[in-house]
């Protein structure tokens, strides 16, 4: 770093890394962000954006690397520390706790203190009215966190933030659950910040709203930064959405897909959804008059930026999530009022995003976390007792059939790998041949050759004539495995591709660019 | 079978822990440890009648506490055993009461099946509540046992009251000798005939029904069942019914066998033991047959010692409760060995 | 009438002083089922200790002492090691259960019961006869029973502490962004549940009767817990819901005294206060069910 530079550099960092466990999240990184700019990080999921945003927060211990905050090393990772400095950071998950009042709330978790060990209510409230004034906002600090809604609460968060001197903040993906007139209050208000000399670093997803908010924009791929801090003058769309994407599709993988497809329109619908809504959920936007089909012998990937409605879509597909209006057939069978276990008996399957909190038990042993489910058909009678024996053997069958390693069938899910442990889901929910699949991520945080065993196994089972959803943020993933792809936006289908794929198309329509 | 070692050091040492505390307490207190070792031991096996004793306590902890490994599997914290038994021995005692000139082949399995559905309908209503309402169990449970002690005081002062008693010693009359399972002892052929019987439903009902396999999943995670189809809701259900079952067999059990009538503030304990037998037993139907003949010779000794030492039983509680506070804790060391052990 | 007034503010006081202590607990996140043990405790240590040391002070300051050392323990245990809350609570209680009667007997050799050397002083000496004769029946602790709910509504609703034990209770995510040391808070709150419970036992032990028996909580203690639960978990609702309690239970006593006027059964009188939390536990869970999933 030369002396020039570091008289307005507001932050440096020099070669942070993080890893989680064997996986490298974030390879070493040098970057340095200027005072009084926003700056934008943005970057596929995975890329390595949060990681970089925890460390630099305190949150997170760095497996490598020194970070300097207006000059100052933090030398420790602590929140307290780093606050101190004049970092703060909003998080995408909020921090207000929901039934305090929005004075409480915010003497809490700023690092501003009004109140010494005690505190009266009214003058609290008047101390917090005056930061809500000065920000402009009109709430009234005696309401509710829960009862306000989202755009408030995340404003709250930087006038928290702010309240505590904070003169670097750092705000990770703020749009992602913001209106689209909520997303332009909150830009015009980080100008204002800007103006006021404030430094902003901000972790986005759209390239629409990085081309309006952004004075300078650094880009992360796979851990590594593949663009340092640059003037967004001097990059065009056209190079940032190469730089985001990558170049990773192989033609191959095309031709394979298309000759997959050819007799695809004397194939029956197995599975259907006509104008079907869901109400919003917790960390989604709800999902608006979707409609879709899938034919036999048919793979068709959902890409998306997480976040967009994907969780939702398979909320609802497999009857954890009500729908609201619109119809779901399954096999022609009209399905939208049946639950899970109903549609399972119809022969839906279902693979879950989450591996260890969705997927399987870790405290269970292996045949139960994959025979349980099933159970009924292990015995006689109605009232006969379950025959241990055959599920055993049918749990070692499937595991044998998905080439699971194991010791014991006793063994706890929990001693299984990653890759391993998706192969114990996809034994449970493949072997007895399912006409229709839901396939959530599922290779995600797997090693190269688990991913190649997954892919296999959907690819074998699409040419045994079954439907399958794919949904993934992996691009590669969806492009060699699917027959269409549809890309989900803010809740919508906004866009379906047909071989042979231009990943290009469906990264801009991911993130929103134009063309 | 290194799972086997494990599990039984974790069960061993607490409760070895738990009885030096305790002997050290009672040393420092100017005991002594011998006399009071071999209280227990006469007080649990070797004295004449206290064997028959310890079996008489290991019957109504072991069935109530097959109901509550039941529960404790799901994941359900029920821990209304206590008025689910007084709730199955009113139920069988109205039975026994109001038919007296019956057989006793009618009366007694009818006596019995009132006390189940007695007791099933009592731990139920905390069931409904917890699966429509998400009303909090513990404390809804908790509420029912004073509800249910209260009704049962209201019962034995009231409807069906024994004018020769009174106060805290209220109860109703006396059943007919004829619809008895056991003499005043509270060991018989016939009770233990329905323990078995008790255990090997239990055991059917946990290691060999959907049921079973499908609310240990429910209980380690309710995420992965909801995934999997599982009803969890039903499940639920059927573990109250079920847990109140068991604590009411049981009720029934008290009311025909040893003590013959409802008695107000009757075995204030029990629901808490078998809670602790539930858990020694490592939520196993054979574990907690063991664990309950183990607190069953407890209870005995509980009764006996103060007859051969000067240790007064509320000693033994204190045993009791410093297992109870040791047996859930996950103690560095073991799991420190089991961490290594999953890196292998 | 005056007498019935007195009455339930005597049955109150000890539910309020273990309810707004396990207040502290149950807001910092911890199902605190053992202060039915630390109120027993606390009854038999400040008879035992008092009477040992002649002083009713002295026994209550061992008494904290005593709750607060098992307080932690049940701290480490819950904390530390991970034991299940409930079960440990329940052994908690069991152990004072046994332990209260086990040391009376090993170091006062009585059984059952032991009357106490000291008691609370009576500080309002009423007149002998007419409106005001039972207000001098009332302790110190009752009279000063209204400074203790101030004291506890000051911490948990107008201090710092107060917003850190809520924020470790319900949203813990927002205690750590805060950077507040979770595990100590609760140490803090289940310490003050311990003081406040030793409190509450000293009331209900020299407070009137000046005497210790075994048991003598007699469930207390989960009263009190459902009075938080039913108090909302705020200190103010809790303290009524401690008056409401201790009123039913003097309804039902009296109706045991001057049985004869009306045709309930003083059992369902005492039962309002149970049935009564357990609707209110519903029509919570009730509430916040559909706040969490709307349509779910």
């Amino acid at each position: 770093m030369t002396a020039r530079a570091s008289k307005d550099v507001v932050l440096r960092c020099e070669d942070i890394a993080v890893a989680y466990g064997d996986v490298q999240a974030l390879h070493p990184t040098s970057l340095a962000f200027e005072q009084g700019k926003i700056h934008v990080l943005v970057g596929q999921n995975g890329a390595g954006k949060t990681s970089l945003a925890r460390v630099l927060a305190g949150i997170i211990q760095p497996a490598g690397g020194r970070f300097w905050i207006r000059g100052v090393e933090a030398r420790e990772t602590n929140v307290q520390l780093v606050r101190a400095l004049g970092l703060d950071i909003v998080h995408q998950r909020f921090t207000l706790p929901p039934n305090f009042t929005v004075a409480e709330a915010l003497e809490l978790v700023s690092a501003r203190k009004y109140a010494g060990a005690f505190y009266s209510h009214r003058r609290l409230a008047a101390s917090w009215l005056g930061e809500l004034q000065q920000a402009e906002m009109s709430v009234s600090p005696n309401a509710r966190i829960r009862d306000l809604p989202i755009e408030t609460i995340q404003s709250l968060e930087i006038i928290r933030a702010l309240a505590g001197q904070a003169q670097f903040l750092i705000l990770d993906e703020p749009t992602a659950l913001l209106s689209p007139g909520g997303v332009e209050n909150l830009f015009s208000r980080l100008r204002q910040l800007r103006n006021a000399g404030v430094t902003l670093l901000l972790i986005l997803h759209k390239l629409r709203e990085v081309l309006a908010v952004a004075d300078t924009i650094s880009v992360l791929r796979a851990g590594r930064l593949v663009l340092p801090p640059s003037d967004i003058a001097a990059v065009s769309e056209q190079q940032l959405s190469d730089l985001i994407i990558g170049e990773g599709a192989t033609g191959e993988a095309h031709a394979e897909a298309t000759s997959k497809r050819m007799a695809r329109d004397s194939k029956a619908v197995n599975l259907a959804l006509a104008n079907v809504s869901t109400r919003q959920s917790e960390a989604e936007p709800a999902l608006a008059a979707l409609s879709l089909e899938v034919e036999a012998g048919e793979i068709l990937g959902i890409a998306g930026v997480e976040g967009n409605g994907q969780r939702s879509l398979v909320n609802l597909l497999t009857g954890l999530m009500p729908a609201q209006g619109g119809a779901l057939r399954l096999l022609g069978r009209d399905v939208t009022k049946l639950k899970h276990h109903q549609r399972r008996s119809i022969g839906l399957r279902v693979v879950p995003f989450d591996r260890i909190a969705e997927g399987a038990s870790l405290s269970l042993p292996l045949w139960e976390n994959v025979a349980i489910w099933k159970a009924e058909r292990f015995r006689r009678s109605r009232f006969a007792p379950l025959r241990i024996g055959a599920m055993k053997a049918a749990a070692e069958k499937a595991l044998d059939q998905f080439n699971v390693q194991y010791e014991s069938l006793e063994q706890p899910a929990a001693s299984l790998s990653g890759g391993n442990m998706q192969r114990l889901i996809l034994a449970r929910e493949l072997a007895d041949s399912p006409p229709v699949v839901i396939a959530a991520q599922p290779t995600r945080g797997l090693d190269f050759r688990a991913t190649q065993y997954v892919w296999g196994a959907l690819r074998r089972l699409k040419h045994d004539g079954a439907s399958i959803i794919l949904v993934s943020s992996d691009l590669d993933e969806l492009i060699n495995l699917s027959d269409r792809i549809t890309v989900m936006r803010g809740g919508r289908l906004v866009a379906e591709f047909a071989p042979p794929f231009e990943i290009k198309g469906i990264g801009d329509s991911m993130i929103g660019a134009m063309r | 079978m290194s799972r086997w070692i494990r599990s039984g050091i974790r069960v061993v040492a607490p409760i070895a822990a738990a009885f030096i505390l305790g002997f050290v307490l009672f040393a420092s207190a100017g005991y002594d440890i011998g006399e009071v070792i071999n209280g227990l031991w006469q007080g649990a096996l070797a004295a004449p009648g206290s064997a028959e004793q310890s079996l008489r306590w290991a019957i109504p902890l072991s069935v109530i506490s097959f109901g509550i490994v039941i529960t404790l599997r799901t994941g359900e914290f029920n821990i209304g055993a206590q008025g689910q038994i007084l709730l199955g021995g009113f139920g069988a005692v109205s039975v026994a009461l109001l038919l007296p000139d019956w057989s006793p082949y009618l009366v007694i399995p009818l006596a019995l099946l009132f006390g189940i559905i007695f007791g099933a309908l009592w731990s139920a209503i905390a069931g409904f509540l917890k699966v429509w309402f998400n009303a909090d169990e513990v404390i809804n449970t908790l509420m029912l046992n004073f509800i249910a002690a209260l009704l049962i005081q209201w019962v034995t002062t009231g409807p069906l009251k024994d004018d020769a008693t009174r106060g805290e010693t209220a109860s109703t009359p006396r059943v007919d000798q004829t619809f008895r399972l056991s003499d005043g002892a509270g060991v018989s052929i016939e009770l233990i005939a329905i323990v078995l019987i008790a255990a090997a439903l239990a055991w059917i009902i946990i290691e060999r029904s959907p049921f079973g396999l499908k609310s240990k999943l429910v209980g380690s995670s309710p995420r992965v069942a909801a995934w999997q189809g599982l009803q969890i809701k039903r499940i639920h259900i059927t573990t109250y019914l079920l847990t109140g079952a068991f604590a009411g067999l049981a009720g029934a059990l008290e009311v025909l066998g040893p003590s013959a009538r409802l008695v107000t503030g009757a075995t204030p304990t029990l629901g808490f033991t078998a809670i602790v037998v539930a858990i020694v037993g490592t939520l196993r139907v054979p574990g907690a047959l063991l664990a309950a003949l183990f607190f069953g010779g407890l209870q005995a000794a509980i009764l006996y010692l103060p007859i051969v030492s000067r240790l007064p039983s509320s000693g033994l509680r204190i045993i009791e409760g410093l297992v109870a506070l040791l047996i859930t804790a996950q103690f560095v060391w073991l799991r420190r060995r089991h961490n290594r052990r999953r890196e292998l | 009438m005056e007498q019935f007034v007195v009455t339930t503010i005597r049955l109150s006081a000890p539910l309020i002083f273990a309810g707004l202590g396990g207040l502290f607990s149950v807001r910092a996140g911890v199902f605190h089922i053992g202060i039915e043990g630390l109120m027993l405790a606390g009854a038999f240590v400040t008879v035992g200790f008092g009477s040992a040391t002649g002083s009713v002070w002295l026994g209550i300051a061992g008494a904290i002492a005593v709750n607060m050392l098992l307080s932690f323990v049940y701290w480490l245990l819950i904390d530390r090691f991970k034991a299940d809350m409930i079960i440990t609570g329940l052994g908690l209680t069991t152990l004072c259960v046994g332990g209260s009667a086990f040391l009376m007997n090993a170091l006062f050799n009585k059984r059952g019961s032991m009357t106490s050397a000291v008691r609370l002083p009576q500080p309002v000496v009423g007149p002998q006869e007419g409106l005001l004769a039972y207000v001098s029946e009332l302790s110190l602790l009752a009279w000063l029973l209204p400074i203790f709910v101030f004291i506890v509504w000051l911490i948990l609703r107008r201090s710092r502490l107060g917003l850190q034990i809520a924020a470790v209770g319900e949203y813990p995510y927002a205690a750590e962004a805060a950077g507040v040391d979770i595990s100590r808070t609760k140490l803090v709150a289940m310490l003050v549940t311990g003081l406040c419970c030793a409190l509450a036992g000293a009331e209900l032990s020299v407070g009137g009767l000046a005497a210790f028996s075994e048991n003598m909580t007699n469930g207390r203690g989960f009263i009190a817990l459902a009075a938080i639960l039913f108090g909302s978990l705020e200190p103010i609702r809790t303290t009524l819901a401690g008056l409401f309690f201790g009123l039913a239970n003097a309804v039902g006593i009296n109706s045991q005294i001057y049985g004869g006027e009306s045709n309930i059964p003083r059992q369902f009188i005492l039962m309002i206060p149970f049935v009564a939390t357990m609707v209110f536990v519903t029509l919570r869970g009730a509430l916040s069910q559909r706040r969490i999933s709307p349509g779910g």
